[in-house]
């Protein structure tokens, strides 16, 4: 790459201020190229802005060929804009690819997008469409796609439709479509998004797994059946058994060119339920090949076991939080602040990191933005103080209340849950634990009064506050509902500059802290482990499958 | 005996109808219908769209009019939508045409099982696949247990209090009184994991529903055959040694009939009575007890199916499941019945 953006324009103004900043010590090198890709930038004219050669990727030996067996949970498909899991990105990601990538490095780049430009105030995208891409049925791959898929995001009338929350700037509340005009077809090869107010999240928006690119003939009878622009096609779908994706030999794939040809010919999927010794099991008798995340005292034990691993800083994290409208017996314990401050009050995180996680991550701040975010804010430390935690939960006249705590039946999330009880019991609260197995946990994980979840990174702090604490959200399970927040996290959208959002970030954070949210407990770091041979299937930040890149060693 | 088995098969109809309708009652409990609805549509719903996803799937109609639609002797619901008619009987919607043209009928009768709603697919596809993944498992199982246990149980009871006895029966009293959550992770631990590093059979059995093999079949086939051998073991003890001690034994031996031929011609059949149908009680209880095994192998069979359906309140496979149940318990009693009769002639069938 000769030119230092993607669709050879002048470099975007606050990606230079981002160097700036980067030598000014006040960005890490993961903040600028998350910021400075997201802006149009190319990769490796992004490592020369501050200075640095883009890293090679690890040269791979493997050949063309071979199965590559993965331990992962086989989920039901359903529409992409409605997906709830990973997996399901990842079991359809072979076929229905998307439009831009996100990597371990922070950076983003495009896939079915050749590259982006946005305006100065963040008011107007230009998305360029990769060239020569062609669907599986020999279909062209055109602007008009992509405007369907936006218009498809942004229908609020389609029940669980997540996307909707991330596209929010371009949805009309009257309609629950999107605005008139706001996308706007240029030419065959080109979109462009007329936005009312700055948004500056919408590129992050599309590295997220519900953004799957679908075709016009989108069906949800059978999966296998599906027209998608990537090389490999759903062979096998058979919930909660296995899934199977194989090399399509039919289709001449746009990346062979751009990223190089895919090597494995087949992957299989196996579920082997929620237990993790069950997937060390699966590991160990050579069953699977790779495991898709590798948790708890298992890190350890297939470390010891000589498994070769792969490790990911994330801003991934667990919430134990109460739901403000839930019921418990006619009424809502947790609609009152002094009660969620008290359970606040008497959880120590980095207790929680240490029992539930095995102290592999960093302690977290109870307002879900993290030191990798761009936008996080420095607040000061929050104090543990089980007396006076006690002294708040007296006044609110709920010494008696007994909290049921519930939990998913795993490793981590059940000990980290489990550490939080015993620190409300140490506080003189009355708690009760319950388990709740996996396949029934989600049925209601957003309604549950109080309970863990975990959620995965995301590349913007204002993106999980858009997506889990706006009020009314699909996924805000916290029942929270505060129009100064959304106020703030408007005002946010809007900021392209960082710095100036970490100012509003600022008050954001200390509201959820104060209005004692959820206790959300530490970061995570992501593992994965694998045989000797497998290349290229390091662990994702957010679980993301990059079928393409990967190979096998017999 | 022809009247026996009408009337058997009578009693069988009768139970499944009443288990089944029992299952139907329980999962068509209104918060069952409900976790259904938000599991199906959306997890945010709110009470009314509960109600109108519910109305729209024809889950509103009233429980015996809904059993009448599952058994297939009441035309399935239809209803009037806005993209066209939708019911029972028609996958998706319809134009009113089409509608026409489809089976008014599709219940159990009409050999249609439903659909699953966890698995997204043909109830009675789901259900030939595991059961014959349950069926391979159970044929190993009995093709260990059986001879093993009938060998241990032989020789132990025709010597009573022999050293043979004492030493055969601990064995027996050791493997049943082990429940397979426990057997099974302990082998687990010494053949299959790095722990102890034997390595010599792998700790899941997955692989084994496409090719099982010695290696990966041979532990989840040992963990449940063992748990019923100690217990088959000891029927055929006690039998065995109630038959040697009865005195056309002794007549023999005072007859200067040779020991072997006194165990194996004469005391064998009938010490094999009791036995016969404690062999083919284990059959229900293989079909449903594998649960365990099989979760613990990751092995998919019936018992997998179970515990989806029954954790996510999948009213058609559930009710599949019990048919299922219904039908293999009976019919295996009705064989001991009739076996019965063939092994011991002082028994008749009036």
């Amino acid at each position: 790459m000769t030119h230092p953006t993607i669709d050879r324009k002048p470099v975007h103004w606050a990606a230079k201020m981002h160097a700036q900043e980067f030598h000014d010590g006040k960005l890490s090198r993961r903040e600028f190229l998350t910021r400075a890709t997201a802006l149009g930038v190319s990769s490796a004219a992004a490592y020369g802005m501050i200075g640095l050669a883009m890293p090679t990727p690890a040269s791979a030996q493997a050949a063309s060929g071979g199965t590559l067996r993965v331990q992962m949970g086989v989920r039901p498909l359903k529409d992409p804009r409605t997906y709830d899991w990973s997996e399901m990105g990842n079991q359809s990601r072979g076929t229905l690819e998307y439009l831009v990538e996100y990597n371990n490095d922070g950076s983003i780049r495009g896939m079915l997008l050749d590259s982006w430009e946005i305006n100065d105030d963040a008011t107007q995208y230009t998305l360029n469409i990769r060239p020569g891409i062609t669907w599986n049925n020999g279909d062209p791959f055109t602007a008009e796609d992509v405007a369907r898929n936006i218009a498809g995001w942004c229908d609020k009338s389609m029940e669980g439709n997540s996307m909707v929350g991330r596209f929010s700037t371009i949805v009309d509340d009257a309609t629950g479509q999107a605005l008139d005009g706001s996308i706007e077809v240029v030419d065959d090869l080109t979109v462009r998004l007329n936005l009312p107010t700055s948004d500056i999240s919408l590129i992050a928006g599309m590295t997220d797994y519900p953004a799957a690119i679908v075709h016009s003939s989108y069906q949800t009878d059978d999966f296998t059946q599906n027209v998608g622009t990537g090389p490999y096609l759903l062979e096998t779908l058979e919930v909660g058994v296995k899934c199977i994706l194989v090399r399509n030999p039919d289709h001449a794939w746009w990346g062979n060119e751009v990223y190089g040809e895919p090597k494995v010919d087949r992957i299989e999927y196996i579920d082997f339920g929620t237990d993790p010794s069950a997937w060390m099991a699966a590991l160990e008798s050579d069953e699977v090949d790779m495991l898709h995340e590798t948790v708890g005292e298992f890190i350890d034990v297939l470390d010891d076991l000589g498994y070769v691993k792969s490790e990911v800083v994330t801003m991934a994290s667990v919430v134990v939080r109460p739901n403000q409208l839930a019921e418990v017996d006619g009424m809502k314990p947790y609609a009152d602040k002094r009660v969620r401050k008290a359970l606040q009050m008497a959880v120590d995180n980095a207790v929680c990191l240490e029992l539930g996680y095995g102290d592999r991550g960093k302690p977290a701040e109870n307002h879900h933005v993290g030191y990798i975010h761009p936008e996080y804010a420095e607040l000061p430390p929050q104090v543990v103080d089980p007396a006076a935690a006690k002294a708040l939960m007296e006044e609110a006249g709920m010494m008696d209340f007994e909290h049921e705590l519930m939990s998913i039946d795993d490793d981590w999330r059940k000990n980290t849950t489990d550490a939080v009880a015993a620190q409300l019991r140490d506080a003189g609260f009355k708690v009760k634990r319950t388990v709740l197995p996996g396949s029934t946990f989600w049925n209601d994980w957003t309604k549950y009064p109080f309970s863990s979840t975990n959620w995965n990174h995301r590349p913007l702090g204002v993106q999980i506050h858009a997506l889990a604490y706006k009020s009314g959200e699909a996924w805000n399970e916290f029942g929270w509902e505060n129009p100064e927040f959304d106020a703030l996290l408007a005002d946010a959208l809007k900021l392209a500059d960082a710095d100036k959002r970490r100012e509003v970030m600022a008050k954001m954070e200390a509201l959820i802290q104060e209005e004692g949210v959820t206790i959300q407990p530490y970061w995570r770091s992501l593992y994965r482990h694998m045989r000797e041979g497998v290349e290229n299937a390091d662990q994702h930040i957010a679980f993301e499958h990059h079928h393409y890149k990967w190979g096998v060693l017999s | 005996m022809g009247l026996f088995i009408l009337r058997r098969s009578g009693v069988m109809i009768l139970t499944a109808l009443c288990l089944t309708f029992i299952v139907f009652f329980l999962t068509n409990l209104f918060p069952n219908l409900e976790k259904l609805a938000k599991t199906q549509g959306n997890f945010r719903m709110s009470d009314e769209a509960v109600i109108s996803w519910l109305s729209k799937e024809g889950y509103m109609q009233p429980l015996p009019v809904k059993y009448g639609q599952w058994l297939g002797v009441l035309p399935g619901w239809t209803l009037q939508g806005d993209d066209g008619v939708t019911g029972r009987c028609i996958k998706g919607a319809v134009t009113a045409d089409e509608a026409e043209q489809a089976k008014r009928f599709c219940g159990i009768l009409q050999g249609d099982w439903g659909y699953s709603t966890v698995f997204k697919d043909e109830v009675s596809g789901i259900i030939s696949t595991r059961l014959g993944l349950t069926g391979k498992l159970m044929f190993w199982v009995l093709v260990l247990m059986v001879p093993s246990a009938l060998l241990v149980g032989v020789l132990a009871g025709m010597r009573e209090g022999s050293v043979t006895d004492r030493a055969l029966s601990t064995f027996s009293i050791i493997t049943t009184a082990t429940p397979e959550y426990v057997s099974g992770v302990v082998f687990i631990a010494v053949f299959a994991s790095s722990a102890v590093g034997l390595k010599w059979f792998k700790g899941t059995a997955t692989s084994a529903m496409e090719s099982a093999n010695f290696e990966n079949f041979f532990l989840p086939v040992l963990t449940i055959a063992l748990y019923g051998m100690g217990y088959i073991a000891r029927m055929t003890r006690a039998s065995m040694t109630e038959v040697m001690t009865a005195q056309y034994i002794r007549t023999a031996r005072l007859k200067g009939v040779k020991f072997s031929n006194i165990v194996m011609k004469h005391a064998l059949r009938n010490a094999l009575i009791a036995p016969f149908t404690v062999i083919m009680l284990q059959f229900p209880w293989l079909l449903n007890g594998v649960v365990i095994v099989e979760t613990l192998f990751n092995y998919k069979g019936f018992g997998w199916v179970l515990v989806q359906a029954a954790s996510n309140n999948d009213i058609e496979l559930l009710l599949a499941v019990s048919v299922v149940s219904v039908i293999v318990v009976l019919v295996t009693q009705l064989i001991s019945d009739i076996g019965y009769v063939y092994l011991n002639p002082r028994i008749r069938i009036s």
